[in-house]
């Protein structure tokens, strides 16, 4: 079970978006993905570790994002500075973040360096130094970061609207943390968090021209034995945990002294993976991709009242985040506000139009095209859809499912989940003013 | 922070990543023995009246990109015109004669395609991805929308709102504020120093004739160029090229010279501090005029200066000021490749009391550098950096159509390779003997930026 076979078939049909690939696993149980890409010579990795700072220890949120920034500086036999000497001596790009569900670990370099690079990739999560000294740096670096975030109205509206949908829960918090706790973040503690990297579950896919001896590389410097992980399991035991509070938690707001009023309107919905995530997607597409969308078309050609306007609906393996966002000028919060919410109103009342739904299909395929041009990307999507424990061909299968999918399951999928939204606000308080009352007079804030 | 574009933008929600580790490469890579790329060669034509094209044949590509560039930016807009250049460009994509307003987006979309637009100091273009067997069709419906924009009244007024909006969101940024007041202290009476979005009064008092006159004025055949990149097949493009809108575009009226385009610049050094309402934390930011983006072996070289100063941990100003001294959160440095004269942007986020250590410190990283060549392994550090950046940014239809679409608008028929080659002519003595001494604090114009 611990071998690895690069030369294993391919398992996706040459034709499927994401082309011929292969699978293969890496000696400890991380299964490993080859995409081979034509043309230029690079290699693209991407590591997905399952848990992230949804899984931030009670207390302590802000300690994945902060392990995973002290990864690169220093692991196995390389102080940090040896690993950044090594990497950007070869022109290469390392990077090691958290999201709310994983660390994710991206390398990107020239084909003929990755023998070279390759080998550091496990040695980064089995070894990690986590000096104090660079914990000290790194957290200091990420309490910096949460402080300068608070210049954009749109970061305090979002802020403001996790709380809403999530409150103390998983995703209640940014990933970079919570400024006290963050301080008091312990060597301790992270330490633990090391040592149980994987044990949820890990993949790794590499796009682009690899080297062929893929298993010595990856177990060059952490032994034969390999690390211990496994195939990320489907949402392991996915329920909503948060509900809707009272209309009064259901709006919230940031008095700043800025031109613009920003809005957030936004509910908590449902893991990638779930019956009804395709449905959500489409109604994403609809509503908030390219400039045919509906709410590009009617907040900014027909009324003018934002240059941006869009949504937001991230893959999370939990209940993702369904969200408008606008922003418009103070003047015309009242109107901004009204209109917004009629807008999704609109959505749990009237079904999508045949030539409506025909629009976001399409936009759904095109998406999914356009985002396969680089390796980074291809590696990138693959690595999620498998980190979510869902089956390599769950993009092709969800292009299969598209026709199927009629008006009437988008209207169920958005009466289901998204009844009953959140109303998030960034501006002065006279615009504050006039927003609560057109929240107040709408039927949304019943 | 050069350019605006008119599209959506994501919201992206703190992606903040322990960025300044090690760098994630921006941009293309081969082994640096052969330095080669892997693509081919660029084809360029003139059609009809000298209106430019550029095509490269990129057949794995799963979409094909068509970006038109004008030489119409703010830099071409007279006083009175502030802030034309870049409505216009959200004014062309309310339709023209034969498309109605929204029609576009929605034919292409329809297809899977995308499209968007950005506007520079010192041009504009409008970019299209689509299905590559969609091509022909979307050569069509954009050359028809550039060239022909109807500029109804009724859509000006409200477009007008929308791009008052899109200023009052950079208003709210106390950052980009920070920026616009560095480049007006830094280039005062140059088109660089002024905001692309434009004056608000001006803006308020824009009439739709005027725009039309501004569009008639610049986009014309020989201010203008296409570039196509994606799987062109047997080449029918070409013969579908010589039969569209931008083959029957005329020549200005009075022929552009040579090296037509924004008056040269002249940067301003000096230093001020501003107080800014709601900035979180302090900002130091600097100036300097490097050689016009004309001066391609000039601007690889200053590439590789900025790359040996602030690219990666190992970088010297990150590595003493974030690594060592611990005094900013972030510390960047930024080439931006402009006709009339580039611009080396940086810029400091720290603590406000330590701002003035920072400057201190900044200044003298840059006094060392000065002082003595840099060793050779440093420079082949800039070098991989530089040339793999490069690299990677041709791995997508869309970035090789900007960057050839670009070149070829300003009259640099380079081969792709040109940067790559360029990059093998300098050595640290070169590099330290004739572009460290323009980096000179003393040539740049500084601007402390406080929380009020």
């Amino acid at each position: 079970m611990s071998v690895l076979t690069s030369s294993a078939g391919p398992t996706a049909s040459a034709g499927s978006l994401g082309g011929p690939r292969s699978r293969s696993v890496v000696p400890g149980g991380c299964p490993l993905w080859v995409v081979p890409r034509p043309g230029p010579e690079i290699v693209s990795a991407k590591l997905w570790i399952r848990g992230g700072s949804s899984s931030d220890p009670r207390g302590q949120r802000g300690s994945h994002q902060l392990l995973a920034g002290l990864l690169s500086r220093g692991c196995g036999d390389h102080s940090g500075e040896a690993l950044a000497d090594q990497v950007e001596g070869l022109g290469a790009g390392l990077r090691c973040e958290a999201s709310e569900d994983g660390l994710l670990i991206s390398l990107k370099c020239a084909a003929a360096d990755a023998s070279q690079l390759l080998p550091l990739l496990l040695t980064l999560v089995q070894k990690p130094w986590l000096l104090h000294d660079q914990i000290d740096l790194e957290r200091q670096l990420n309490l910096q970061a949460l402080q300068r975030h608070r210049e954009d109205p749109f970061q305090l509206a979002h802020d403001s609207l996790r709380q809403q949908l999530y409150g103390d829960g998983p995703y209640g918090h940014d990933p970079l943390g919570v400024e006290a706790e963050l301080a008091a973040i312990a060597r301790d503690g992270l330490s633990q968090q090391a040592t149980q990297l994987g044990r949820q579950g890990a993949v790794l896919v590499l796009a682009g021209q690899p080297p062929a001896n893929l298993e010595e590389l990856l177990t060059r410097e952490i032994g034969p034995g390999g690390w211990p992980t496994q195939a990320p399991l489907a949402n392991p035991s996915w329920a909503p945990t948060h509900q809707p509070g009272s209309p009064c938690q259901r709006l919230a707001y940031n008095e700043e002294d800025t031109e613009q009023l920003v809005l957030m309107l936004g509910a908590a919905t449902v893991p990638l993976g779930h019956r009804q995530g395709l449905a959500l997607r489409l109604l994403h597409c609809h509503l908030g991709v390219g400039m045919s969308s509906r709410l590009f078309v009617t907040m900014r050609e027909e009324h003018g009242l934002a240059y941006d306007v869009g949504v937001h609906h991230p893959a999370r393996l939990g209940a993702a985040p369904f969200v408008f966002h606008l922003s418009s000028s103070a003047e015309r919060a009242f109107q901004a506000t009204n209109e917004l919410l009629n807008e999704w109103q609109r959505l749990l009342e009237q079904p999508l139009t045949g030539d409506e739904l025909a629009l976001a299909r399409a936009k759904f395929r095109g998406q999914e095209a356009m985002g396969r041009q680089t390796g980074s990307q291809v590696a990138d999507r693959l690595a999620l859809v498998l980190g979510h424990g869902l089956p390599a061909d769950f993009t092709d299968r969800c292009l299969g499912e598209l026709d199927r999918l009629e008006p009437a399951d988008l209207l169920a999928a958005a009466r289901e989940l998204l009844a009953s939204p959140s109303l998030s606000l960034c501006g002065p308080a006279l615009a504050l003013a006039e927003a609560e009352k057109a929240w107040q007079q709408h039927p949304l804030s019943a | 922070m050069q350019v605006l574009t008119r599209g959506v933008t994501h919201l992206v929600v703190s992606q903040v990543v322990s960025e300044g580790g090690v760098p994630v490469a921006s941009t293309l890579t081969t082994d640096l023995v052969s330095g080669r790329t892997s693509l081919g060669e660029p084809q360029q034509r003139r059609l009809g009246q000298g209106a430019a094209v550029v095509s490269l044949d990129l057949p794995q590509a799963p979409v094909t990109c068509l970006d038109f560039w004008c030489r119409a930016g703010s830099a071409a807009e007279t006083p009175a015109e502030s802030g034309l250049a870049h409505f216009l460009e959200h004014m062309v994509f309310k339709g023209s004669e034969r498309l109605g307003a929204g029609e576009f987006d929605l034919r292409v979309e329809a297809l899977g395609g995308s499209s968007n637009a950005a506007t520079g100091f010192d041009d504009v273009h409008y970019h299209v991805l689509v299905p590559p067997s969609a091509a022909a069709e979307a050569i069509d419906l954009l050359l028809d929308l550039v060239l022909a924009p109807r500029l109804d009244g009724q859509d000006f007024d409200m477009e007008r709102q929308v791009v008052l909006e899109e200023l009052a969101q950079s208003e709210d940024q106390p950052e980009e504020v920070a920026f616009q007041q560095l480049l007006s202290r830094a280039c005062p009476g140059h088109a660089y120093g002024q905001p692309i979005l434009g004056r608000r009064q001006a803006l308020e008092g824009h009439r739709a004739g005027a725009m039309a006159a501004f569009h008639e004025r610049l986009y014309r055949a020989d201010n203008c160029c296409l570039a196509v990149a994606g799987p062109l097949g047997d080449g029918a493009i070409w013969e579908h090229l010589e039969n569209s809108a931008l083959a029957s575009l005329a020549r200005s009226d009075q022929p552009l010279s040579a090296d037509s385009g924004p008056s040269s610049l002249q940067l301003h050094p000096g230093s001020d501090t501003v107080a800014l309402p709601r900035l979180e934390a302090a900002r130091l930011l600097m100036a300097w005029q490097v050689p016009a983006a004309g001066d391609l072996e000039a601007v690889i070289g200053c590439d590789l200066l900025t790359t040996l100063l602030a690219e990666g941990r190992r970088s010297r100003l990150v590595a003493r000021l974030r690594e060592q001294l611990r005094l900013v959160e972030s510390i960047d440095l930024d080439l931006n490749g402009l006709e009339a004269g580039s611009l080396v942007l940086l810029e400091a986020v720290c603590e406000s009391e330590h701002l003035p250590a920072v400057e201190a410190e900044i200044k003298r990283v840059i006094q060392e550098l000065i002082a003595a060549p840099p060793p050779l392994a440093e420079v082949e550090r800039a070098k991989r950096l530089v040339g793999n950046g490069y690299r990677f940014g041709l791995e997508s239809a869309g970035s090789v159509a900007g960057l050839l679409g670009n070149n070829h608008l300003w009259g640099r028929h380079q081969p792709i390779q040109a940067p790559l080659d360029a990059l093998a002519h300098w050595d640290p003595q070169r590099l330290w003997h004739e572009l460290t001494p323009l980096l000179d604090p003393e040539r740049a114009f500084c601007l402390r930026a406080l929380p009020a």
